[in-house]
């Protein structure tokens, strides 16, 4: 299922608010908590972590894996938890709002 | 590797493009890898790995490759423009906390600067409007002013500025070929006769004047071309806008109404732009030249118009001023003059830029201009010494930064921030200090000024549109931030220049005997601060002597109780033969008045410029031309003005009431007169003619003493003729009080009025205010020089004391090392002393030497003195001297004061 516009960076800051991770977790772990109903292409996830990164919302480190593998860590920033908080409400408003409308059509 | 965070921290310089991409690519491999590492745990060939992996990816690896480039380089770019504005902001911020952390540093340097810019500043205005910017005509630099030249004969100097008669005009003008427009103008005082009668400044200007300008009446028309046909035109005036404004209160239907002037009916035909009054400055109404009767118009050798022209197109300067010279002859031969034998009058024209301003203001500007750009210097070199003291304070910190690597690049910048954040502020408060500057300047009288020599043609620009200009604020900006570069450099290239080791190991340059290396610079500034100064102090003490030589002056009169006021009988307001009996009756009311002791009358008033002057021929002497007879003053004068002023007879007597226009007629003459043309015997009882007055054989019945006309100028022969024999319409009256004069001018006003109602009656000032506004301008001057020397003094000091002081500073374990090995307290604070004044005494003696070139400028400025009077010399060095002690006493005390123990721990 692809993802919702403007949701992507959202889920990226949910999933760093648990601790830092490397991109490879950080797809991962969206998969695994949506039981593989939330897919993001690469490429894409990438970009994101670039815009965020200037925005100051995530700082990158690089830093070794399990395995032994170099890899570029990110950590959210004061910024990115506080971005985070008001931008999570604003979505669970909106998608509660979206679901009171849409059931009441239905009923 | 150090983290990204700390190398900004530390001004470590970023990542390069390059190694961004690496970053890039190497990321994009290692989430491909941990993929592929994923899918074959979970049991997939590598190569199915690899491809899964890849699809994942959204798009192809080369695309996916590209794109991240992109918003990384992107990323990068923005970043480092935020940090840019955060570094600048991060080190205003650091330069603000330093500044506020050492506010006695900052004060002073602030100080310094607002005062050696602002009065930059408000001086440049000055030159500015009065100098340097085109006049307010239209394409100012096509107008000429032409001008007779007259060459030197008998007793009487040539001149080159000479004035046109009507006549003399007409030739050239009808002649002329090189002039689109021209027009002669004068200055005149009239008097208002409808209304409010008061006296006012005008001129009489060809029909052409506004048009030769390039100047439009704001309302109403223009004189019409006609006007100038012949004399006797219709009596037509334009307005002045102020005189529109204060007389008419901007009645917009003012045109068509009448103004009486002299007692003649003007019609106002229009009203001239505002700001304009004239080529003479002084103009309130401008009336045609051509009303004046044709027997007023028709003398060649009456000259009292000034020329103003406009070349025509295509035509140089330097071909209009050849064909001004060609006519110059031709009018010459038009009107012949029998007294000057072989010599020959002539023309010249020269742009009306060059003769703007009188040429003595012209060079008291650009004195004062020099005076205060060595203020500026001065001011510059100080904050130079006050940041280089303080960045050899700093040298631990800097050294700290360099040695993990700053960019030096980096932390010069971060130095100028801290100096052009000190101009800025010392810039914007410059502009209070040019402001209040400007505001003094504008508020000098040109009537004042200009009556030293009473040159009223010179009146193009005026004092009074002096403003702090967007040109001047520009050149203050400009100045702030030159400065702020230039001193902020030196100190901040030095100070990152210095030896790491060295800086690390304790903190501070090393202090050796004398001067060590880093404080040598700032030693030759302290040297050229004190020689600028001393330039300065010559010239202003140069001024203050010629000054006080002037004020010291005497006069040949006592000033002190007299009130003055000027009165006219307009002309045709009172017939000749009755003009006696007025003054009498006039003089009867003011002495009456209580407090009055004694009242006079004299047509002009002592201190006021030139008066009246015609020649003399001695009728027991050959008979020479009345032009090539020698020149002398001729005053009117009632005779009581004599004893009211304490003027003292010296031989003969007085004139008496008796002198009246059917006795035979007296002269009474001044001391130089007498001493001049009858050097070896008495004058009394001589036979004279002099050129006005009716005096075609004068008895001389007495001699006075000399009264001065100009304040700082020699004593030239002077007559004096009685009101009651030669009756004139002009007077001015000379009142002597008890006490506090101007404290009569009422009762005096009042006094006038009842024996002159219709006459206007102006100009009251007492005698000793007159008196000073005729050393105005020198008074003027001298203070500005003074204000300006007494800047720099204070400057240089403070710039000796701070040297002082960190040498001090630098030097604690020296000093305390010889108190401990037993050196007498007073021998160290003599030796700190000794030094101060060693630093004087250079930078005196190159100021000495610089001194005595530079007040050459000043020579045509002083009076009764030469540019190197020894006695201002003296003073200066004494005066300098005491400085130098006053300021390295301070850091010479707290010197004897180390104690020994203290000195040697702190090491």
């Amino acid at each position: 299922m692809a993802l919702l516009k403007g949701t992507l960076d959202v889920l990226v800051l949910k999933t760093l608010s648990w601790t830092p991770m490397h991109a490879f977790e950080i797809t991962t772990w969206l998969e695994e908590r949506s039981t593989g109903r939330l897919v993001v292409d690469d490429a894409a996830l990438l970009q994101a972590l670039h815009r965020m990164e200037e925005r100051k919302l995530i700082v990158a480190e690089w830093g070794v894996t399990k395995n032994g593998r170099r890899a570029r860590y990110y950590r959210l920033t004061t910024m990115g938890r506080a971005h985070l908080r008001a931008e999570s409400e604003r979505l669970v408003d909106h998608f509660d709002a979206l679901t009171t409308v849409l059931a009441i059509r239905k009923a | 590797m150090l983290r990204p965070g700390i190398r900004r921290l530390f001004r470590l310089p970023l990542r390069t493009s390059a190694s961004i991409h690496a970053d890039v690519d190497e990321e994009l491999e290692s989430l491909l890898a941990a993929r592929i590492d994923a899918y074959v745990a979970h049991g997939m060939s590598p190569a199915a790995a690899r491809d899964e992996a890849l699809r994942r990816l959204g798009t192809t690896i080369e695309s996916a490759r590209y794109q991240l480039h992109q918003s990384a380089d992107l990323r990068e770019r923005r970043m480092r423009l935020h940090e840019h504005v955060e570094n600048l902001l991060q080190d205003l911020r650091y330069a603000a906390r330093g500044l506020a952390r050492r506010p006695a540093f900052t004060a002073v340097a602030v100080l310094t600067l607002a005062i050696g810019i602002g009065a930059t500043t408000a001086i440049f205005s000055a030159v500015n409007v009065l100098l340097l910017r085109p006049l307010p005509y239209a394409k100012p630099d096509e107008l000429m002013k032409v001008t007779l030249v007259a060459p030197a004969f008998g007793e009487r100097k040539g001149t080159d500025q000479m004035v046109w008669s009507y006549p003399k005009y007409l030739v050239f003008r009808d002649a002329q070929r090189v002039f689109q427009e021209n027009a002669l103008y004068s200055g005149q005082q009239l008097t208002v006769t409808s209304g409010d009668i008061e006296r006012i400044r005008g001129e009489f200007v060809g029909a052409t004047y506004f048009r030769t300008l390039g100047i439009v009446p704001v309302r109403g028309r223009d004189f019409d071309r006609s006007v100038d046909a012949h004399a006797g035109a219709p009596k037509e005036v334009i307005l002045s806008y102020a005189m529109w404004e204060r007389r008419f209160n901007a009645d917009p239907a003012v045109v068509g109404r009448v103004l009486d002037l002299d007692r003649e009916p003007y019609t106002i035909i229009g009203v001239a732009p505002r700001g304009f009054l004239g080529l003479t400055g002084t103009g309130e109404v401008f009336l045609p030249i051509t009303t004046r009767p044709a027997d007023d118009l028709d003398q060649p050798f009456s000259h009292e118009f000034w020329l103003v022209a406009r070349r025509g197109a295509g035509v140089s300067t330097q071909q209009a001023a050849t064909a001004v010279a060609v006519l110059g002859g031709r009018v010459a031969e038009a009107f012949p003059d029998r007294v000057l034998g072989n010599a020959r009058m002539g023309a010249k024209a020269q742009p009306l830029d060059a003769v703007r301003i009188s040429p003595l203001i012209k060079r008291s500007l650009l004195i004062l201009f020099g005076a205060v750009s060595f203020v500026l210097l001065i001011a510059c070199v100080n904050v130079a010494n006050l940041l280089l003291g303080r960045a050899s304070a700093r040298r631990r910190e800097i050294a700290v930064r360099l040695a993990i690597g700053a960019g030096r690049l980096r932390l010069v910048g971060l130095l100028l921030t801290e100096s052009v954040l000190l101009a800025l502020v010392g810039g914007a408060a410059s502009i209070v200090v040019a402001w209040l500057g400007v505001h003094a300047l504008s508020a000098v009288n040109p009537a004042t000024t200009l009556r030293v020599n009473r040159d009223t043609s010179l009146g193009a620009v005026a004092f009074s549109s002096i403003s702090l200009d967007w040109t001047a604020l520009a050149f203050t900006l400009a100045l702030t931030l030159v400065v702020g570069v230039l001193f902020g450099l030196v100190p901040a290239i030095g100070a990152t220049r210095a030896s790491l080791t060295d800086a690390l190991k304790d903190g501070r340059p090393r202090a050796r005997r004398g001067m060590g290396s880093a404080s040598a610079g700032r030693h030759t500034l302290v040297v050229a601060e004190v020689a600028l100064a001393v330039v300065l102090l010559a010239g202003s003490g140069l001024m203050i002597r010629s000054l006080s030589k002037l004020m010291s002056v005497d006069t040949g009169f006592d000033a002190r109780n007299v009130l003055t006021v000027r009165l006219t009988v307009p002309p045709g307001g009172l017939a000749r033969d009755s003009l006696p009996a007025f003054y009498t009756q006039l003089l009867e009311r003011i002495r009456a008045v209580p407090g009055v002791l004694d009242a006079g009358l004299n047509n002009c008033a002592p201190l006021g410029g030139s008066c009246n002057g015609t020649s003399i021929r001695l009728l027991d002497r050959p008979k020479l031309a009345l032009e090539l007879s020698p020149p002398i003053g001729i005053d009117w004068v009632t005779p009581t003005w004599f004893s009211t002023m304490r003027v003292p007879l010296e031989a003969g007597r007085l004139f008496t009431d008796a002198d009246r226009a059917n006795t035979p007629k007296v002269t009474v003459i001044n001391e130089s007169a007498a001493k001049k043309f009858w050097p070896n015997e008495s004058p009394i009882g001589k036979h004279v003619e002099i050129g006005q007055g009716g005096l075609d054989d004068a008895e001389v019945i007495g001699v006075v003493g000399d009264v001065r006309q100009t304040p700082d100028s020699v004593s030239h022969p002077v007559s004096y003729a009685s009101y009651y024999q030669s009756p004139r319409a002009g007077v001015i009256l000379f009142i002597r009080t008890g006490a506090n004069p101007a404290a009569l001018g009422a009762d005096v006003r009042r006094a006038i009025h009842d024996a002159a109602p219709q006459y206007p009656v102006y100009d009251m000032q007492t005698m000793t205010d007159r008196a000073a506004a005729a050393t105005a301008q020198a008074r003027f001057s001298a203070a500005l020089l003074v204000l300006f020397a007494a800047t720099a003094l204070s400057l240089a000091a403070i710039g000796i004391y701070g040297v002082m002081s960190l040498a001090v500073a630098a030097r604690t374990r020296e000093i305390g090392i010889r108190i401990a090995l037993g050196a007498d307290r007073a021998r160290v604070q003599r030796l700190v002393v000794g030094e101060g004044l060693a630093l004087v005494a250079a930078g005196a003696v190159i100021g000495l030497g610089g001194a005595l070139v530079a007040t050459r400028l000043l020579r045509s400025l002083l009076f009764d003195l030469t540019p190197s009077d020894p006695i201002t010399y003296v003073t200066i060095v004494a005066l300098l001297g005491v400085a130098a002690v006053v300021a390295s006493w301070i850091p010479a005390r707290r010197a004897a004061r180390v104690d020994p123990v203290v000195a040697l721990r702190t090491e």
